[in-house]
């Protein structure tokens, strides 16, 4: 009967063991989250409200961040939906700390993963900020340019070149997080390769005429040029 | 049936005889091909609940020359504006709803205040003006018409007569006001009869010949709230967003357009809606509050213009104003009496007296303050200041829609 009553014990005890072992860091991962959390909730105020203070709404109004989060159907202030990304950020990163503080060598290596992949997250994003912002800066100048010299199809341009500009940076921010990097390299060497080669090819054919005039011209005009050379030395 | 006669500076579009509404309609439907039409209709959610509503959709459906219809929806939650998109799925032509107290049209009137543009307090002013910006962001159309949502005597030869004269490219005017009597058992429409002409024929013998007054004396029923106009006009026009909305709208529309290019036309035989109530002793609501902000609205024009007001010439203008008013009583005294219609003399003078009040709390506002304005800024400033507004707009209003 005792052996049976061992049978069940042991194993009991020894999950009580562990679980004793294992409880300082499972508190340890609840303070960190729980800390985590309403340090991120301060930091979130904390940025709100600098960013209300410099005026970062209207900004975003002005340069097209405003339209840009409208378009995915985002309706919170600019300075909000930040602070929102920020605080998740941190909520994710105290989470990542607190799991590992739990000492588990799987998730261990796990969260050694997410760190290593926190600065190309950052770099991404750096490159599609600032990435849009000139997308936006050249398409507005190529408006401009097109326009004072009475370019019929201003606007079209403007919209293709903005449309390009996107595709480029959108391919540099997927090849820097590391998402299929050889299909996107691909894909953007297909896409623009076939740009290249369709204007090419429409620019060739549809020139032939013009270049061979110019070309004529540019004969009659060295013709006439040397003719008139001849008269003169005599 | 109406005279012919044409007074003033702008054209005027009797209805002689009985025109057919069906050649109108089909005239419309040709031009609108050329010049699409918006109908802009500013709309509170109790108008939906009244007996005015059911009667302008139920004409509305009939109307086939109309290529969108803009309804923007004040004071209404979101189940009311589910309940009005049900209402208006009889018309045939495409119908966006505003919804003014959503989340995102909420979220679009944050944008417009913090980057500095003040679109003043809910209202009809504020709703059109916002309806004109959604008309401009998609631009689908060239005309825009828009009326009230209160109309009881609705028909649809009012919106169509309204149209013609912007429409017709033949006759191309910029603008065009409705006209039309207010009668029922008895005159109604005491602020234009009582307030508005006394006001501007006492202002004219005080200060003489003004081009302003001129106009505004031209109009039969400068204060209806019917118009039609080019889309153009709907970019450059500031649009107050108090009562002295209609008044304001018509000095923009002085201001940038010669008399030539604007006309008014009779568009019913007779026309009823609702009903302010005078409120003589609070100038805060009904008739008084609508009498402050037109006179506030007609001296901040002329104040623009270069008219020098001082207490003086205030002074003589309440006394030349009453004296105007008494004898249109008369007038309209005499008018009653031979159309066998009721007539409260007694009424009628009190209106007068709590007009003269309240254009003496006018000048009283004007002379403290006369550069306070309620204009909200055009939408080529908006435009300016927030490139990516119409994209916003139509976002938030398709999404709403959807």
């Amino acid at each position: 009967m005792m052996d049976f009553l061992n049978l069940i014990l042991e194993p009991l005890q020894e999950v009580f063991l562990t679980f004793k072992v294992f409880l300082p860091n499972l508190l340890a991962m609840i303070v960190i989250v729980i800390v985590g959390i309403v340090l991120a909730r301060i930091v979130r105020i904390i940025l709100i409200k600098s960013l209300t203070a410099i005026n970062f709404d209207s900004w975003s109004d002005r340069m097209g961040f405003t339209t840009l989060m409208r378009k995915g159907d985002l309706w919170a202030k600019p300075s909000a939906t930040l602070g929102a990304i920020v605080f998740w950020l941190l909520v994710i990163v105290t989470l990542m700390i607190g799991l590992s503080a739990l000492n588990i060598p799987a998730i261990g290596g796990l969260v050694e993963q997410f760190f290593g992949y926190v600065p190309r997250v950052f770099s991404a994003a750096m490159i599609l900020i600032i990435g849009y912002v000139l997308a936006g800066f050249i398409s507005q100048g190529v408006l401009i340019a097109a326009v004072n010299s009475g370019y019929h199809y201003s606007k079209l341009l403007a919209k293709a070149i903005r449309t390009l500009l996107m595709v480029l940076i959108l391919a540099m921010a997927m090849e820097q997080l590391q998402i299929a990097p050889s299909i996107v390299l691909a894909a953007f060497s297909i896409i623009f390769g076939g740009i290249v080669v369709a204007l090419s090819i429409s620019f060739g054919v549809g020139g032939i005429d013009a270049a061979r005039r110019m070309i004529e011209q540019e004969t009659l005009e060295k013709g006439a040029a040397e003719t008139k050379d001849d008269i003169e030395h005599v | 049936m109406s005279d012919f006669h044409q007074t003033g500076v702008i054209t005027t579009l009797h209805q002689l005889g009985k025109p057919s509404l069906e050649r109108l309609e089909s005239e419309l439907y040709g031009f609108s091909k050329a010049r699409p039409v918006a109908l802009v209709l500013p709309a509170l959610y109790s108008e939906f609940e009244g007996p005015a509503m059911p009667g302008i959709v139920q004409e509305l459906a009939k109307v086939k020359y109309l290529n969108e219809i803009v309804l923007v929806l004040d004071k209404g939650s979101e189940k009311d504006f589910q309940r009005v998109r049900e209402f208006m799925s009889p018309i045939s032509t495409e119908v966006k709803i505003i919804h003014n107290d959503g989340k995102r049209i909420s979220e679009i009137y944050e944008t417009f205040a913090r980057n500095g543009f003040n679109v003043g307090e809910r209202g009809k002013g504020r709703s059109a003006w916002l309806a004109y910006g959604y008309v401009l962001a998609r631009g689908r159309s060239d005309v825009i018409a828009l009326h009230d949502c209160d109309i009881v005597t609705y028909s649809r030869e009012l919106l169509a007569r309204l149209c013609y004269p912007v429409v017709n490219p033949n006759l191309d005017y910029v603008f065009c006001k409705g006209y039309y009597s207010r009668v029922s058992s008895k005159l109604n429409g005491r602020v234009t009869r009582l307030l508005v002409t006394p006001l501007v024929r006492a202002l004219e013998q005080l200060i003489g010949q003004h081009d302003f007054l001129a106009f505004l004396d031209s109009f039969r029923y400068p204060l209806s709230g019917e118009f039609c106009m080019i889309t153009d006009l709907a970019r450059t026009n500031r649009i107050p967003w108090d009562w002295g909305l209609e008044v304001g709208s018509l000095a923009e529309v002085h201001r940038n357009y010669s008399p030539r290019r604007v006309c008014q036309v009779d568009i019913a035989a007779n026309y009823e809606h609702k009903h302010q109530i005078l409120s003589a002793d609070d100038a805060n609501k009904g008739l008084m509050k609508m009498t402050v902000d037109i006179c506030k609205s007609i001296f901040r024009t002329l104040a623009s213009e270069g008219v020098v007001f001082s207490d003086g010439l205030f002074k003589s203008l309440l006394v030349a104003y009453l004296r105007q008013a008494e004898d249109t009583i008369l007038k309209y005294e005499a008018d009653a009496a031979i159309n066998g219609l009721k007539f409260d003399r007694h009424e009628e003078a009190m209106a007068v007296e709590a007009f003269t009040r309240a254009i003496a709390m006018a000048t009283q506002v004007f002379m403290e303050n006369p550069m306070a304005t309620p204009l909200i800024p055009n939408w080529n400033r908006v435009t300016s200041a927030i490139p990516g507004i119409f994209e916003m707009l139509k976002m938030a209003v398709d999404e709403d829609n959807k």
